[in-house]
């Protein structure tokens, strides 16, 4: 079964409460910007574990996953 | 030592003894995925001419169990100094940030 962008959305609001989120892709490549304030105290790397974390074996579904990650925060500087 | 012992403790010798290490999918020259070019991009604008490639589509170790080593599921990654830096996207983002690039000088620096 091919993963749609509202998929992948909806697997990491499962598992992951997000002040924002927009997936898009076309099956095989998704490209994600994740707001969320559990990114808070977090590096990158850390941001992006947790979002793989939540994805857990989903990721094999997934063949390419682009994602940037904010806090709530840094994501009002962005305006 | 079981296969996934001896995979790790090869990653474990690779990323420490070599300041930069790259996980990828084929070879700078011809990358066989997306992220896998834009990391070796990445590099290249870092100015970073020596470091240690590894295609993991020809190294079943890194292909299974990287995933395991610095608890991250994806390829490429990043070494530096023995240190998960991140993915492709972490490292442009790290890029844009002037981070990497100090990062990178403060490992080649010693070596």
């Amino acid at each position: 079964m091919k993963v749609t962008p509202e998929n992948v959305r909806g697997f990491i609001q499962q598992g992951l409460e997000c002040e924002h989120i927009l997936v898009e892709g076309d099956g095989r490549h998704f490209e994600a910007v994740i707001v969320s304030k559990a990114f808070e105290g977090k590096g990158m790397l850390q941001q992006h574990r947790l979002v793989y974390q939540v994805l857990g074996d989903k990721m094999e579904k997934i063949h390419a996953l682009s994602m940037k990650t904010f806090t709530p925060e840094q994501w009002a500087k962005l305006g | 030592m079981d296969e996934k012992q001896v995979a790790l403790e090869q990653i474990r010798k690779t990323v420490t003894e070599n300041p930069i290490v790259l996980y990828m999918k084929g070879t700078p020259q011809f990358p066989q995925c997306g992220f896998s070019g834009r990391a070796a991009q990445v590099l290249k604008a870092c100015g970073v001419t020596k470091y240690v490639a590894v295609n993991v589509l020809e190294d079943k170790g890194a292909w299974d169990y990287l995933k395991y080593y610095a608890d991250f599921p994806t390829f490429p990654q990043l070494y530096i100094k023995g240190e998960l830096i991140g993915g492709s996207d972490i490292m442009a983002a790290m890029y844009e940030q002037g981070e990497l690039q100090k990062l990178i000088a403060g490992a080649t620096a010693q070596s």
